[in-house]
């Protein structure tokens, strides 16, 4: 009578804690895809921002015609990018068209001195750092999912499971963004 | 909250139970108990706010709109599903925010006009951060509990101070009168009465100053902690370091805030100096850790690095 008792109540116990470790990856794995669709709100805005800007600015930089072509080109192929891998390579690229419009606007005071193009920078440059905080809060959420999916002992509950809980793929900074920019101070 | 009630009634069956009066005091307590729990709760933000002299951010003003972004920003950054709302203080002279409010969903960060003026981008956000974070760990929602445990138990002091007073001047002299009769009984009912406010009294300004104390601990610890997450959040530790560095070195002491509210700002706004000492005896009686510990720790400096370069200030 008392072992039964007792098996009963390990039994229970491995039972709750089980469904405390499914509801605690659940929790995490949605927290993950509401981190992802957070940048996508994001990367919206950027290309909704973009021709505003860049209509706003040609005026003033005649000179700097190549890199608001290019920012444009790499804005139409963002928009028109298929599939995750493409989409991501095409945002690479037009965030680092835009980082270098951003910097060259820095060098014309009539530019900046113009209210409605500041507040347009200004909204470009918070659409940027939203893109980037959100990354970031996408990345620190999916490390700790995928922490928690491979320590032992929830390995184990996750092969249960099947493909219910796979591990998230990180952002990770490319070859371009990683290297040194080239600053030339030879005037 | 649960926490606070708990307490409070246990704090009333004590003395209920040393005595042998058990429901009164119980009862008393869990009243005083629920109406200072729903008073700080529902209002404290809004009376904070007024006292403060805050107003409601400038949509077209570009320096607020900016300060709007960062706020945004970095709710994003801490996974915050509605970033908080911004409000801002009218004084161009003092550097300083606070963050208020009972919940994520209805909190409050306020910065002074000064800030605006004075901080750069990334500065701002090192300290957008260091509010945010307060926010996201709640311990505006723990201080709040705190401090009004402690007007609750210094309510119940000053009671029975009063009541002791009271009774001792004009229960004397009743008792003075009666005694020609003299009835021993009288005199030992009127001795457990007297004996039973001062230990009520006593107790109570035990619990608060001990609970003053410990609010204070809280405080400093939740101070550094803050600190941590923001740069966690902005991943950035020099705005927030350069940001404190120019609260040293060019913010005024802010008019309208107050003792009551001081521990709720990024750094002391009335500028006491016993926030900037690092002595054991300053540390126990401060709200906010020193702002050149703080930098230190920041910029992994040693302190009298830091104490050197702002030894003009502080």
């Amino acid at each position: 009578m008392v072992i039964l008792f007792v098996v009963i109540g390990i039994l229970v116990v491995l039972a709750l804690w089980l469904i405390g470790v499914y509801n605690n990856l659940v929790t995490l794995k949605k927290r993950v895809e509401n981190a992802w669709s957070q940048i996508d709100v994001q990367l919206k805005r950027r290309h909704d921002l973009i021709p505003n800007l860049v209509n706003s600015v040609k005026g003033y930089m005649k000179f700097e015609q190549e890199t608001l072509d290019k920012v444009i080109q790499a804005r139409a192929k963002a928009v028109s990018a298929q599939g995750v891998g493409d989409k991501i390579k095409a945002e690479q690229e037009l965030g680092g068209a835009l980082g270098r419009l951003l910097a060259i606007a820095e060098n014309y005071p009539d530019l900046k001195a113009n209210t409605n193009v500041s507040q347009l920078m200004e909204e470009l440059t918070t659409t940027e750092n939203k893109i980037s905080y959100a990354r970031q809060f996408f990345n620190d959420s999916a490390t700790k999912f995928n922490t928690k999916i491979e320590i032992f002992p929830n390995n184990v509950i996750v092969g249960f499971f099947g493909g219910k809980f796979e591990s998230f793929p990180l952002f990770e900074v490319t070859e371009a963004e990683r290297g040194t920019p080239n600053v030339d101070l030879n005037f | 909250m649960m926490v606070f009630l708990v307490m409070m009634i246990a704090f009333g069956l004590i003395i209920d139970l040393v005595f042998g009066i058990l429901p009164i005091f119980t009862l008393v307590f869990l009243a005083i108990a629920s109406i200072q729990t729903l008073v700080s709760l529902t209002s404290g933000k809004e009376i904070v706010l007024r006292s403060v002299k805050a107003r409601e951010l400038k949509a077209n003003d570009p320096e607020e709109r900016q300060l709007k972004n960062i706020v945004d920003e970095l709710s994003i950054a801490a996974g915050m599903g509605k970033p908080p709302e911004v409000y801002v203080i009218d004084d161009d002279s003092v550097i300083n925010a606070f963050a208020t409010g009972r919940k994520q969903e209805d909190s409050v960060i306020c910065v002074t006009s000064g800030l605006l003026k004075n901080l750069d981008r990334e500065e701002t956000s090192g300290v957008i951060g260091h509010e945010l974070s307060h926010i996201v760990n709640r311990d505006i929602l723990l201080m709040t509990l705190i401090s009004a445990l402690l007007g609750a138990v210094v309510i119940v002091q000053l009671l029975a101070f009063r009541a002791l007073i009271t009774y001792l001047r004009f229960g004397a002299i009743g008792a003075a009168t009666r005694s020609r009769r003299s009835s021993k009984k009288n005199d030992n009912s009127a001795l457990a009465i007297i004996a039973f406010l001062a230990a009520v009294a006593g107790l109570g300004a035990l619990f608060s100053f001990i609970g003053r104390l410990s609010l204070l601990a809280v405080s400093r610890t939740r101070e550094y902690f803050a600190d941590a997450r923001a740069v966690e959040l902005t991943r950035n530790p020099s705005g927030l370091a350069n940001a404190l560095r120019k609260i040293v070195t060019s913010s005024a002491k802010l008019q309208t805030a107050n003792v009551a509210t001081a521990h709720l700002f990024i750094s002391d706004p009335l500028k006491r100096g016993i926030n900037n000492r690092t002595s054991f005896f300053a540390s126990l009686w401060s709200t906010h850790p020193p702002i050149a510990m703080r930098i230190s720790i920041l910029e992994n400096k040693t302190l009298t690095e830091i104490e050197a370069e702002l030894s003009d200030y502080i």
